[in-house]
């Protein structure tokens, strides 16, 4: 008793995502004393300038999730990405409630709801890093040089990529 | 504090020869909870929840999850095939995954040791396998029928008398309507006219005395004609939603008082604890064995202490990543943070200073420990945005924080 709905759908969650994981993608509490912090890893896609990395991320949840959307965060270096701040947390419309759209660019059926899931989050984030959304550039600086200076981003990102890899 | 990770899941079928049951079950779940559906209920939009979670969503929302079309929970109607569907399968689903697994470990272990007998189960595979294949097929009536045709006896292969064996159950099922062309309400078992069951339906109150739970065998509970007994101090009135904005507050604690509910905390809070406790009461109006108001305290106490009054400081309202929603209250946080701001400014002036003159060197600046904000600062034109966002991140390093860097 005492477990709360956001809890019990975490563990669902949890469970799903740990039998079935979809390819690329890891994701589970970080302790399982407390399912609101997960940490998830996150493969780069296979053809961008992100191949080869494993980009790892903290999801925090609030108590009335499914209600709200979690938030994401890259976590130990940072993502060169239009839509990663540069502090790590991820902006996309998946994570956004779709009750306001101060940006006005995003579509209402982009946005959070409650059928959302984890997994859907961690893939839109894949397919995210594969293409960015320059039209509310988290990153500004990023975004400029995606759009302008295609070749130094790419290259920029690859740098990145194998420094996370130690290499 | 969960006594384990283990929870029943639509993923339980995939290792097993029945994998294509998982889909099976994933439709009986609530998209919301990703439980089996409590109390299924129907939107204006046709889809399915539980009625607390659609509930939830529509008094924050006002739209369907699904489809984001608007709707009203009072809107919001029974949805009983998927009831009786559900019940039905999770009464038999232990066994059935019981069945499946051991099939699945007798499979593992023949590939491993015995080769000898591997023809019968190559052949109990296949037609495991046959099952499945029927059951994904999208005629679903006839692979229930062989279902039902492969209990009976050894798996038959001939379609036509598989189906008539479904239609002599149906037959068996539907004789509960009796000559009198009266038919029994299926919660309340009023029996009243056919067409005014439907009717009927919307409004029913449902059972008034707790039978026990007798799911499954709906032949018999629908034959059997018991006239409702209304325990006394049990009501099932729906609660009405209120417009909050209407009632004064000393008006809303009275409100609170005379539901049974506490009354204590600020407006905000009074406000989400009579929007839950009006949809855990009225999701329990939608329930066949509606729980006692005792029961529903408990679950408001829950809430209480998770999301509500006595959820202590949630770390979503002092953390970083609150900064990022939508709704982050500005104001408050500066006025919280004012004097990091002020240090912030102080700083950054000292420093734009310095570099006029070119003079002093940048040994004042405390080490670097956050490099992940490097990036945000060199030329932005929004710094403001930038440092507020970074304040956050690192409480006690702001001094790193070098606009000219």
């Amino acid at each position: 008793m005492g477990s709360s709905i956001a809890q019990k759908r975490l563990f669902h969650e949890y469970k799903n995502l740990s039998t079935n994981p979809p390819e690329g993608i890891t994701a589970g509490p970080v302790s399982e004393d407390d399912m609101f912090y997960w940490e998830a890893l996150i493969q780069g896609p296979e053809g961008t300038p992100f191949e080869g990395g494993v980009f790892a991320a903290e999801l925090k949840f609030s108590k009335d999730y499914p209600l709200s959307p979690p938030t994401m965060k890259f976590v130990g270096g940072g993502v060169w990405h239009p839509n990663v701040y540069p502090n790590g947390t991820v902006c996309i419309s998946i994570l956004h409630p779709p009750g306001d759209d101060p940006n006005h660019y995003e579509h209402a059926s982009e946005r959070w709801s409650p059928i959302q899931s984890v997994e859907k989050i961690l893939i839109s984030v894949m397919s995210m890093l594969a293409e960015p959304n320059d039209e509310s550039p988290a990153n500004v600086e990023a975004a400029k040089m995606w759009r302008e200076r295609r070749a130094e981003y790419e290259q920029k990102v690859r740098d990145e990529v194998r420094k996370g890899l130690g290499l | 504090m969960e006594p384990s990770f283990d929870v029943p899941d639509s993923t339980d079928w995939l290792d097993t020869p029945l994998s294509l049951l998982a889909p099976l079950e994933s439709s009986l779940r609530c998209q919301v909870c990703k439980d089996f559906f409590d109390n299924p209920v129907i939107t204006s939009c046709s889809h399915t929840f539980c009625s607390l979670c659609i509930r939830r969503c529509l008094s924050t929302e006002g739209k369907c999850p699904v489809c984001r079309s608007a709707d009203q929970e009072l809107k919001l109607r029974r949805n009983w095939a998927v009831q009786e569907f559900l019940e039905t399968f999770q009464n038999a689903r232990p066994s059935v995954l019981d069945l499946a697994r051991k099939e699945a470990t007798r499979l593992k272990e023949g590939d491993n040791h015995e080769p000898s007998p591997k023809k019968r189960k190559v052949e109990k595979m296949s037609s495991t396998e046959q099952v499945a294949v029927v059951q994904a097929s999208p005629q679903h009536v006839r692979t229930r029928s062989q279902r039902v045709a492969g209990n009976a006896s050894k798996p038959q292969p001939k379609e036509e008398e598989a189906v008539e064996v479904i239609d002599d159950s149906q037959d068996e099922e539907e004789e509960y309507i009796p000559e009198d062309g009266m038919v029994a309400c299926p919660i309340c078992e009023r029996k009243m006219k056919a067409h005014a069951v439907f009717a009927h339906l919307d409004n029913c109150q449902g059972k008034m005395e707790t039978t026990p739970p007798r799911a499954p065998a709906f032949g018999s509970l629908q034959s059997r004609t018991r006239p409702v007994e209304k325990s006394p101090g049990k009501t099932l009135d729906r609660i009405p939603a209120i417009n909050y904005s209407l009632l004064k507050d000393n008006l809303l604690r009275k409100k609170l008082r005379e539901l049974g509910i506490p009354d204590w905390g600020p407006r905000p809070l009074l406000q989400r604890r009579h929007t839950e406790w009006m949809n855990l009461w009225n999701a329990n109006c939608d329930s066949k064995i509606p729980k006692t108001k005792r029961g529903l305290l408990q679950e408001l106490d829950v809430w209480e202490r998770t999301q509500g009054g006595n959820a202590g400081p949630s770390p979503f309202t002092s953390t970083n990543n609150n900064v990022m929603r939508k709704d982050f209250d500005a104001a408050g946080w500066s006025a919280s943070h004012g004097d990091d701001f002020k240090r912030l400014i102080a700083n950054a002036r000292k420093r734009s200073e310095a570099q006029v003159r070119s003079t002093i060197p940048e040994a004042s600046r405390s080490s670097e420990s956050e490099p992940a904000i490097r990036p945000a600062a060199p030329g932005d034109p929004r710094l403001g945005n930038g440092i507020s966002v970074e304040t956050n991140q690192n409480v006690g390093s702001h001094d790193s924080l070098d606009p000219s860097s």
